[in-house]
């Protein structure tokens, strides 16, 4: 049985990662995804820079009582490649 | 290059995120031990004037609506800037209570401006609602037996005399609201500093 490819973009842990607590949530900040997550500050700005250009997640950057502000949130295509990939990890996982 | 996952770490790194997620809610304790004190204050107040003071009993209620409601405000503007994250479930609570707050406030003031008493078993039904389904969501136990409390004893108070409804809505207080939230509280500071 073939198996279906898996997404490049979120087979990765740390990304992976991002995309699954952004599931269960509206929005989070980045220190909250970097609490959970334990990346480091420099990796997860580049790997949330992959998921913004894929399309999957949506960065706002302002400002709360004069300190920046990142606020991240996952796309509807970000949810569907989501489902797609946990759909295609069941399929690897299944005896 | 990206270092391989095997499914089996796919899988994990998926289930402890959606656990993670799913501990961020926003800390509700404050509000049921404010409003508990509160409003036992309001129904001792009520019991008091209505024995010295009759025609004067909405007034505990009004005092403790406006105070309770600029507490919430404020508290709630203060943590809603402190909070790094918003899930689904914080919107609905935070709009159910609204809600309610609403509902309430429109029930004692009609009953007021009508020239009825307050409807305090009609309000420890309507209570019933919104702390049954908090406790639900936030998968709490002492919560959801407040809302049945509040219920059980909403409808009884149907039934006693107007003495036994105010010491009937004391008790829903402290084992629906006080109760209930000091042992949310414990689990939030617990969760806070783990």
């Amino acid at each position: 049985m073939a198996f279906a490819p898996l997404d490049p973009v979120l087979h990765n842990q740390l990304r992976l990662a991002v995309v699954s607590l952004l599931v269960g949530v509206e929005s989070a900040e980045f220190t909250f995804i970097l609490e959970r997550t334990g990346a480091t500050r420099g990796n997860l700005s580049v790997q949330l820079t992959k998921l913004k250009e894929a399309g999957y997640i949506v960065v706002k950057k302002g400002y709360r009582d004069n300190y920046p502000l990142t606020t991240c949130s996952l796309t509807p295509k970000g949810m569907k490649a989501f489902e797609r990939y946990v759909e295609a990890i069941k399929d690897y996982l299944r005896p | 290059m990206d270092p391989q996952l095997t499914p089996d770490q796919s899988l994990r790194i998926i289930q402890d995120m959606v656990l993670q997620a799913k501990k961020s809610f926003h800390r509700m304790s404050f509000y049921f031990l404010l409003w508990g004190v509160l409003l036992t204050l309001a129904m001792v107040a009520q019991l008091i004037t209505a024995t010295f003071s009759p025609g004067a009993e909405g007034v505990g209620w009004v005092i403790a609506s406006v105070v309770g409601a600029i507490a919430s405000g404020v508290h709630g503007a203060r943590e809603g800037r402190r909070e790094q994250v918003e899930t689904l479930a914080d919107r609905v609570l935070m709009w159910m209570w609204i809600g309610f707050m609403i509902t309430l406030f429109g029930t004692m003031a009609g009953a007021g401006i009508a020239g009825y008493s307050t409807p305090v078993g009609s309000i420890m039904l309507l209570t019933g609602l919104p702390t049954f389904t908090t406790g639900q969501m936030l998968r709490f136990r002492p919560l959801i037996i407040g809302g049945v409390l509040f219920w059980v004893l909403g409808i009884i108070s149907f039934h006693v005399d107007p003495v036994w409804v105010g010491i009937l809505n004391i008790a829903g207080m402290v084992f629906g609201y006080i109760v209930p939230g000091y042992m949310l509280k414990r689990q939030e500071d617990g969760v806070r500093t783990a």
